[in-house]
């Protein structure tokens, strides 16, 4: 593989080219591989610390990044902040103070501000890795989503994918429909008008039904969390109404099994809203490869990117 | 500066009512009056000698939306550093608005805040009130007494008042002491935590967006609540075509209705806004390209009928924390007539005539002064700008507090060379 442009931080989909997700996707793939060896550790990042900074709670991302650095032979600090506990008069620029101090060469951070990582990344040397800010981008869920589709589809171009649930809310539906896009894969969206940002997006088509979505043929069903903390402002009358309208049940599974489609989903499941306990035992389900993909993808992006941080 | 003459020799004269420029000097006595004005003046004994050549003579604008910060927020600006800002930018007078701490809902805290005024600043302020009860939105405020200490207008300046019922009392209260009522215009309900406009921009960035109809559909409310009352209403930056289409059918219509614009509306769109730049976060919101386009057009033809640049200053560190949590608003006083001279006057869309009309005459007009243009007998309020040289807005520059502004790196052509204000000279430093 050709020398790439040195890149520091890894903060969204959009500023990738096709390279730099060659590079990270095909790295990723004998990460994997030593996961299946009594030995799961290489020495790349033996004396680099890895600090974790999630202003979200978030055990499944936080841990993968954890394991992945632990992988890399990597020390790691994990952080959480509740956001409660952020107190208005400690600032962003005060918080990156410290974290200047602790020399870590890596940041991971999760924050609900859209743009957190972005300032973190300008006013420190070490490499930022946004792992969900905000309705903004999560780049590594991207990663691992695009790698999971390849697995099972090596010819993946001119593939369909069909979004299902909150778009409007979701990092992931960002970071994933942007990235599936650049590897000329087609992206349709499912959900209610209140939750599909009609018109603020150029590239997705909008399905109305499950009907519609079946006709359109996709090779896989990607099923968004309902994010119930996010429904303050009432998006859909009922969690039960939503099941009824967008969930994977039994007659939708069979149509899936008609046409070979994989199931996949960025996790944790709420069961019984967005799919039922039936579809999570689907053959075709992807979501725990999406899980130890993740792991893969999270090393060959610590293994790509390049701190900065002797010029601190 | 003041107890002395000035002759203002061979400068060009700019008017309201055409975009002919008139080639004359304009000689200034020690008690500031406009003495003579003709070519080839001579210079009086001890008179000070301004070489205005190649340099224009522009009446001093007035901006009706000024946030001073003064007093509660002094950290971000002061009346002192608001005036210096003012008289910087060719800003001879302004409405300050009432959202200070505590916000001007009385009588006496107008008269306070005038008094202030009066001590530190060198320009005229007039401070206006708030429509209700410490901008709270829920009872009026002290309608009398802020009438009777001369406020210019009642505002809850950047709130707006979202019980329709309270709007129409207030608009039927202030109707009885011919006060006018200014909105702000938005509708709380649909901005929510919004912090950019809603479209594809918003989606982009994932940040919570503020559609157009939530200004749109308080402008329409605001508007049939005037009509209704038969109270005057002035709307504060307009920032859609639909909004702007409303208001011209309210004029058609005979409502008393007024609106302004501000120079980043006009200028700027949402696709100016890169890498969570904070600097461009306003309320309302940039909005679409086509937008500006419209209000430009409105301003020219007269729907929009003046200009105000909602001088809103903020710390450096109050603007860089994240998108969504910095502040709305930035400094606007020193850099509006530089970029509107910048992006159309110098671009041939319209000339210092219009720009005179709309950030000159009719700010005044709408609270009652009378215009101010550079003849003899009157009291010098101009400014001298010379179109050939060009200004790089910087911190240094500017003299608000305030070093927060879209504008900041931009070389802008045009430089102000000073403003003349009755017996002062503030001149700009070389």
């Amino acid at each position: 593989m050709s020398e790439l442009n040195p890149r520091k931080d890894l903060l969204d989909i959009e500023s990738l080219d096709l390279e730099e997700i060659e590079y990270v996707l095909e790295n990723a793939v004998p990460f994997k591989q030593l996961f299946q060896r009594s030995v799961k550790k290489v020495p790349t990042l033996r004396g680099k610390t890895v600090l974790n900074l999630f202003y979200e709670p978030s055990t499944r991302t936080s841990s993968s990044f954890e394991v992945a650095a632990n992988r890399m032979s990597a020390d790691v600090t994990n952080f959480t902040i509740s956001s409660s506990s952020v107190v208005k008069g400690e600032s962003l620029l005060d918080t990156i103070e410290t974290l200047q101090a602790m020399r870590s060469d890596y940041i991971v951070i999760r924050h609900q501000a859209a743009g957190v990582p972005g300032i973190v990344a300008k006013h420190t040397g070490a490499s930022v890795i946004n792992a969900g800010d905000g309705y903004h981008a999560h780049p590594t869920q991207a990663l691992l989503d695009a790698m999971t589709i390849r697995e099972v589809y090596p010819e993946y171009k001119g593939r369909k994918v069909v979004i299902v649930g909150d778009v409007l809310h979701s990092r992931v539906a960002r970071s994933t429909s942007t990235l599936l896009n650049k590897l000329g894969i087609e992206v349709a969206v499912l959900g209610p008008g209140s939750l599909i940002p009609e018109g603020r997006h150029e590239f997705m088509t909008r399905l109305r039904s499950w009907d519609e979505v079946f006709d359109w043929k996709p090779d896989a069903v990607y099923l968004l969390r309902v994010q119930m903390e996010r429904q303050e402002g009432q998006f859909f009358p009922s969690i039960a109404e939503y099941h009824k309208m967008y969930g994977m049940n039994s007659q939708r599974l069979v149509r899936m099994r008609e046409l070979g489609a994989y199931l996949m989903h960025p996790g944790p499941v709420n069961r019984g809203v967005e799919i039922t306990d039936e579809a999570m035992r689907y053959e075709r389900s992807l979501i725990s490869t999406q899980v130890e993909n993740g792991i893969a993808v999270r090393m060959a992006v610590l293994h790509w990117l390049k701190p900065e941080t002797d010029k601190d | 500066m003041g107890e002395v003459s000035r002759l203002f020799k061979n400068g060009r004269i700019a008017t309201a009512e055409s975009s002919e420029l008139r080639e004359a000097d304009v000689l200034v006595d020690v008690a500031g009056i406009i003495t003579a004005i003709g070519t080839g003046l001579s210079t009086p004994e001890g008179a000070e000698v301004i070489d205005c050549a190649g340099c224009l003579l522009v009446p001093g604008m007035f901006d009706v939306h000024v946030h001073s910060r003064e007093p509660g927020d002094e950290h971000k600006e002061t009346l002192a550093t608001c005036a210096a800002a003012a008289l910087h930018g060719g800003v001879t007078g302004v409405v300050l608005m009432p959202d200070t701490s505590p916000p001007v809902d009385s009588g006496n805290l107008v008269k306070s805040a005038m008094d202030l005024v009066s001590e530190v600043s060198p320009i005229p302020m007039f401070q206006s009130g708030c429509l209700t009860k410490g901008r709270q939105g829920s009872e009026l405020a002290g309608f009398s007494g802020m009438a009777s200490r001369g406020v210019p207008m009642l505002t809850d300046a950047d709130r707006t008042v979202s019980c329709p019922d309270l709007m129409r009392r207030c608009m039927e209260y202030a109707r009885d002491f011919d006060l006018l009522v200014t909105s702000h215009t938005d509708t709380p309900a649909l901005s929510k935590a919004g912090v950019v406009n809603e479209g594809r921009v918003s989606y982009r960035f994932g940040l919570p967006g503020i559609p157009a109809i939530s200004q749109e559909i308080a402008i329409d409310r605001d508007i049939l609540v005037a009509a209704h009352t038969g109270a005057r209403l002035h709307l504060q930056q307009l920032s859609t075509a639909r909004g702007l289409e409303s208001v011209r059918r309210a004029k058609e219509a005979g409502t008393k209705v007024t609106c302004e614009v501000s120079p980043h509306h006009l200028v700027l769109s949402e696709l100016d806004i890169k890498d969570y730049n904070t600097h461009f976060k306003f309320n309302p919101p940039l909005r679409s390209v086509e937008d500006n386009g419209a209000l430009v057009q409105g301003l020219i033809d007269g729907s929009i009928d003046l200009i105000a640049c909602d001088h809103a200053p903020h710390t450096e560190f109050e603007k860089s924390s994240d998108f969504g949590s910095a502040p709305f608003g930035a400094a606007g006083l020193e850099t509006t007539v530089l970029v509107l001279h910048d992006r159309f006057i110098r671009a041939g869309v319209f000339g210092w005539d219009l720009l005179i009309q709309r950030y000159s005459d009719a700010p005044r007009k709408l609270i009652g002064q009378k215009p101010v243009a550079i003849s003899e007998g009157t009291e010098a309020e101009f400014f001298v700008f010379d179109p050939a040289a060009e200004t790089t807005i910087t911190r240094d520059y500017l003299r608000t507090k305030s070093p927060v502004s879209p504008f900041i790196g931009e070389t802008l052509a045009g430089a102000i060379r000073g403003t003349t204000l009755g017996a002062a000279w503030y001149p700009h430093e070389a």
